[in-house]
């Protein structure tokens, strides 16, 4: 999520429709200045609930950037307070305006409930976006993205697609994947990441294929990696392990990332933007991939049994500085 | 039903006393047998055998040491067991080298991984069909027809209980599709599927969630002299996770329902979810429809139960369905209830303490 970027076309928009018809170059002008100074044009009170979101969303990646030296212990404090200190402000702008369905799923995901809980929670919150926003969700023949008011309602659906792979469904994961695809091609939410994890959990090689296909065969590291599982859980060793070297050799780092995986904060509201391939991703995809790749106990072994694999991860062990 | 090592032991002495008794009069035919049971249990070496049936017989002590002696022995005296267990092994070898159960149960212990294990199994699998099939032809033809296909039946066993071992392995190592491929050769092989394969597969359908196969599953299995009809504890388990995975959670609560209503104890077995050792022989063979069998059941579907983002110990559906069989127990299994929680819970603390030294010692999230 680009929390300013969001903020701003959302101000815009309002502004806008207040104004009556602008040329193209009059509006790049509001956009701008918005930009520049949001607070001077927040009247609606849906923007400032979401003001209100965007500063306690920064508040919160400012106190999770300070937790770097602290011990265990500390950090765990901290992680605590942070994520009540994000609950309440998004209370806050519940309370300018209860349809915000952004600071709604900020807010469960804060309180951090356990997976089956977190999934009752989010249809809740789906259902009652759809209900506060009637019009937003039929945008028959364009993409949904397109429109900035719908971008809480497909990062809901995106973090229940997540849910359903955390509680063990499968299909359920597929099947909202297919929906938001259809739903926004765009698919800025990535969802077709988490489909194909999905695919790869249920064995479906020809699901993968057309899904890799579809996406014009662009590797990243949920594709990569998902394609290892795949192969290794058909049994498809020779395979599995070309796969495997792909992966380590496409994904910066995807050796380490996945034979000394490092630990995830929860997504808040959604996934981090990483750059395609790079170390971070690694890390992001082998996190989602967890339940699956605990779930096929001997692969982890597999991986570090091979040479090449291992020296890749070693070296970048050593290159950054990481523990081995 | 599934094997059992010690009865197959008796089985297949019994038939081969029973042929050398063919050519004698009834009286003495009838006087002969009378005997054998005293001679199987104390002058075992005086009954007609060949050093395969010497070897079986080693491989069925050694069955019972590991798969229902072993999971219930302190910690202290478990390695002895598991030796002991390990050298019958190796004297059946010594006397039967083409023992495919002595063969496979050494590996099992061997192997250093499921995933080595299972590469053990599918490279020897048709290697071990045809030595079976082998023996099979050699059995004689006599004019008991049933006897002979008894014989014929025994002979095969070492293969079924081979694709039943490489199917349940399948499963443990996220090979579901594997796993299903596997049903096919072993309903070939034994159409009456005593190994129970399908159990298995039915665990592998639900991984997949293919709600459809466990149908299609249940139906084609309903002819078989051994159809539970659905009702065994592990189809009924399946169809609780099926539903589960749909987010039908009253299905799920019915499937349950079911399972507590015809299995004794069943909801303290459901909040333990103990997990024991496979059966290195074959699954432990248990009566239909005791407490034992729910418990054999519940440990396969640890696949399930554990699968998802873990806490406590339990995956989703594994706190789920403990949760439930909370609120389902009858006023009378309460007290057992709280027991089986309180065993729960004291494990968690225990593990978590050993977490927590291990963390001290350098693990960290970083």
């Amino acid at each position: 999520m680009r929390p300013r970027d969001e903020l701003t076309e959302r101000i815009a928009l309002h502004r806008r429709e207040k104004l009556g018809p602008l040329s193209e170059s009059a509006y790049r002008e509001l956009v701008a200045a918005v930009r520049k100074d949001p607070s001077s044009f927040l009247d609606d009170p849906s923007d400032v609930a979401f003001s209100v979101l965007v500063d306690a969303l920064d508040r919160y990646g400012k106190r999770m950037s300070n937790e770097e030296a602290l011990d265990d212990n500390q950090w765990r404090k901290a992680r605590k307070e942070r994520l009540s200190c994000l609950a309440s402000e998004c209370e806050n702008a519940l309370a300018i305006d209860p349809a915000c369905s952004d600071a709604a799923l900020c807010q469960t995901l804060a309180r951090n409930p356990f997976a089956d809980e977190l999934l009752a929670s989010l249809f809740k919150l789906e259902a009652a976006a759809k209900a506060h926003n009637q019009h937003l969700y039929s945008s028959v023949g364009k993409d949904a993205w397109a429109d900035v008011f719908a971008h809480g309602y497909l990062r809901i659906r995106a973090a229940i697609a997540r849910a359903c792979i955390n509680t063990s469904r499968y299909r359920m994961a597929e099947k909202v994947c297919k929906e938001l695809l259809a739903t926004s091609p765009q698919d800025e939410v990535g969802a077709r990441y988490t489909y194909a994890l999905a695919l790869a959990r249920l064995e479906d090689e020809a699901g993968f294929d057309e899904l890799d296909a579809r996406g014009g065969r662009r590797g990243n590291s949920w594709l990569h990696l998902s394609r290892v599982i795949l192969l290794y859980k058909l049994d498809r060793m020779s395979s599995a392990k070309r796969a495997l070297c792909g992966f380590s050799h496409l994904v910066e780092g995807g050796a380490y990332a996945l034979l000394r995986p490092i630990w995830v904060d929860s997504y808040i509201p959604d996934r981090p933007e990483e750059h395609p391939c790079s170390f971070g991703e690694a890390t992001l995809a082998v996190h989602e991939a967890d339940p699956i790749i605990v779930d096929t106990p001997d692969l982890i072994a597999w991986a570090e049994s091979q040479p090449e694999v291992a020296r890749d991860a070693k070296q970048f062990a050593n290159a950054r500085g990481f523990a081995w | 039903m599934p094997y059992d090592p010690h009865r197959e032991d008796y089985l297949r002495l019994s038939l081969r006393f029973a042929h050398t008794l063919d050519n004698q009069t009834p009286d003495a035919a009838e006087h002969a047998f009378a005997n054998f049971g005293r001679r199987f249990a104390r002058e075992r070496d005086s009954l007609p055998q060949t050093d395969s049936d010497r070897a079986f017989r080693l491989v069925a002590d050694a069955a019972v040491l590991i798969d229902y002696k072993l999971p219930f022995t302190p910690p202290e005296q478990a390695d002895d067991i598991a030796v002991r267990g390990q050298k019958l092994l190796s004297e059946a070898l010594s006397l039967d080298p083409n023992s495919p159960d002595a063969n496979r149960m050494l590996a099992a212990s061997e192997q250093p991984s499921f995933d080595a294990f299972y590469s053990y199994l599918k490279v020897r699998v048709d290697e071990v069909r045809s030595y079976c099939e082998k023996q099979r032809s050699l059995m004689v033809q006599d004019e008991n027809s049933q006897r002979t296909s008894l014989a014929m039946n025994i002979t095969m066993r070492p293969y079924m209980r081979w694709i039943a071992s490489m199917a349940s392995n399948a499963v443990i190592c996220g090979r579901n599709r594997e796993a299903l491929r596997l049903w096919a050769k072993a309903i070939r092989a034994d159409p009456a599927d005593e190994a129970g394969v399908r159990f298995t597969v039915a665990l592998a359908l639900t991984k997949l969630e293919d709600e459809q196969g466990l149908d299609k599953l249940v139906h084609d299995c309903r002819p078989l002299p051994t159809s539970r009809d659905g009702l065994d504890p592990w189809t009924l388990l399946c169809r609780a996770a099926l539903a589960y995975k749909r987010y039908d959670l009253s299905a799920a609560t019915a499937a349950l329902k079911v399972l507590i209503s015809n299995y004794p104890h069943a909801c303290a077995a459901l909040i333990r979810q103990r997990e024991l050792p496979d059966g290195v022989f074959s699954r432990l063979a248990t009566p239909s429809m005791s407490e034992d069998e729910l418990i054999v059941a519940v440990s396969e579907c640890t696949v399930l139960l554990q699968e998802g983002e873990e806490e406590n110990g339990r995956g989703p559906f594994g706190l789920w369905v403990a949760d439930q069989a909370a609120k389902l127990a009858s006023p009378w299994e309460l007290d057992e209830v709280k027991e089986a929680q309180r065993q729960v819970d004291e494990f968690l603390a225990h593990e978590r303490e050993e977490d927590q030294s291990g963390n001290d010692e350098g693990g960290s999230r970083r």
